[in-house]
């Protein structure tokens, strides 16, 4: 090591920065080398008087009171907001979406059970669990791109060597149809719950936005704007949505984006469709303005300013 | 070795236990996001308050700061320790902080303001009147070298202030302002020197 590098260890010794090994090298050069050692004295003769400036750091007493105030009631009024847009007017546009949900699950689970159970080579009941011996096939029946979960032992027999068991069998599909059928919605809603695949999420929202103007669909892409934790998916589903953001509901939505989503892209974009739709909604305007005056986010707040003064 | 074990056990439990506030936090749970808050906000006021050296930002900052991590909790995955990802966010606030006020004194001229306005004091003046080192409790230490060295640490480039403000004012591992800049130890280590060698030029008279 040459004299410039042990120089910048002295720092890093001062701030106790070094290693056993590193600090007695260092100390070893420092008696060593008159330079260093000058270098060394200057350092700590410093270091000793901004360690007397970062003792005398206190904080006014009454500061951290009033800042811990001002949070819990910033927190409240956000919570105010949170439970506006729960509102029964609001919840009312997405309980049948949650509704056709839970029903999108079932039909899709019986529907697998009729696909497996007329592409089986024995008929068999594949998909269902075969708890009892009667209905149970030979395991030559199990498609081979099948995958079974929950597996569990019914009964064994060590005099034929035979053992039954239980189990749930999935396998790939491919299908299509068009994005009226019922079946193919509902795989696409419920592809949408899946929050361990957000670029399947985001395909799905593409496939969605071809036909945003149906009322579920439209419902669906809300609850991705305002519930997905994916910024791309969040994003996809307010382009899909801001031709109609002129409409009350999508309107809504787009206000609780602009209040709540974390990612100011989002929130610009809420503000330049809503712009788009309702130039001269004051009221809108207003409400606008609200939000955006205290955003964090300069160009949030810019935005907001600016359809304020458009509206006008 | 008992201690050190200890003291390992205490610190295992209270991360477990911040994992459990935290969770519940993402779940909803204001009280949760509130004891979480309890837990840093004094670190995260006094980081504040000495980089911007008032208290009016220094609130701003502070509120900023956990409103961000309130909107954004439930995408934190553990991959970091709570407190360095509080602390990321603090100091990326109270740098854009900085950076505003850079801006609005590069945009307004003092001398017109005062002007414009000659019933009011100048801005400079204003800014001025409003720094750390204005501050009455802090009686420990005199103003002038105080004040010497809130000069010198303006000759610090935005990364070296912001590591030497959290080695030596805040008392934080290199290692961690390493991951709280997103960097590593040895980047932090650099700014750090760079820091002391400019300070050290500056203050050699004091």
């Amino acid at each position: 090591m040459n004299c410039r590098e042990y120089q910048h260890q002295i720092t890093l010794l001062l701030y106790e920065e070094l290693t056993d090994r590193e600090r007695t090298v260092l100390e070893t050069h420092l008696h060593e080398c008159a330079p260093c050692q000058d270098v060394y004295e200057a350092e700590r003769g410093m270091h000793s008087i901004l360690a007397e400036d970062a003792a005398a750091l206190d904080l006014p007493s009454d500061l951290l009171v009033e800042s811990r105030r001002g949070l819990s009631e910033e927190l409240d009024r956000i919570e105010t907001k949170r439970s506006w847009w729960r509102m029964p007017v609001l919840s009312g546009v997405l309980t049948p979406m949650r509704l056709l949900e839970s029903g999108a699950l079932v039909a899709m689970g019986l529907a697998l059970g009729v696909y497996v159970s007329t592409h089986t080579p024995q008929g068999g009941a594949v998909a269902q669990t075969a708890a009892l011996q009667e209905n149970a096939v030979p395991s030559s029946a199990i498609p081979r791109d099948a995958t079974i979960s929950n597996l569990r032992v019914v009964s064994t027999d060590p005099s034929t060597g035979q053992v039954e068991l239980a189990g749930e069998v999935s396998r790939p599909l491919r299908f299509q149809g068009k994005m009226e059928d019922q079946m193919v919605r509902s795989l696409l809603f419920n592809g949408l719950r899946d929050t361990n695949n957000p670029g399947s999420r985001l395909e799905i929202v593409k496939a969605l936005a071809q036909k945003p103007s149906d009322e579920t669909i439209e419902e669906a892409l809300i609850n991705a704007l305002l519930y997905d934790d994916n910024l791309g998916v969040r994003l996809s589903a307010l382009e899909a949505l801001q031709q109609y953001a002129g409409e009350e509901h999508v309107r809504k939505a787009f206000m609780a984006a602009l209040t709540t989503d974390p990612n100011a892209g989002v929130r610009m974009g809420a503000i330049e469709a809503l712009a788009k739709k309702n130039a001269n909604d004051t009221e809108l305007a207003k409400s606008i303005r609200a939000v955006t005056e205290k955003d964090d986010n300069s160009a949030v707040r810019a935005a907001g300013l600016q359809f304020v003064g458009a509206g006008k | 070795m008992e201690a050190i074990l200890k003291r390992a056990a205490h610190r295992v439990h209270e991360s477990e236990d911040e994992k459990l506030l935290i969770e519940q936090a993402q779940g909803g749970d204001r009280e949760a996001f509130e004891q979480l808050v309890r837990r840093h906000d004094r670190d995260i006021l006094r980081l504040a308050f000495h980089m911007l050296g008032n208290r009016e930002e220094a609130r701003e900052v502070f509120q900023e700061t956990f409103l961000k991590a309130f909107r954004s909790l439930s995408r934190f995955r553990f991959e970091s320790s709570f407190y360095t990802w509080i602390y990321r966010i603090a100091t990326n606030v109270s740098l854009d902080h900085l950076r505003k006020r850079q801006t609005l004194r590069e945009e307004i001229s003092y001398e017109s303001d005062t002007e414009s306005h000659p019933d009011r004091p100048a801005l400079k003046d204003t800014l001025a009147a409003t720094t750390y080192y204005s501050n009455p409790e802090r009686r420990l230490y005199g103003k002038e070298v105080g004040e010497k060295i809130q000069d010198a640490l303006k000759t610090l480039s935005e990364k070296e202030r912001l590591v030497f403000e959290l080695r030596h004012y805040q008392g934080l591992r290199l290692k961690m302002i390493g991951e709280i800049m997103g960097s590593t130890e040895e980047t932090a280590k650099n700014y750090l020197f760079r820091a002391t060698q400019k300070l050290r030029a500056y203050l050699t008279n004091v």
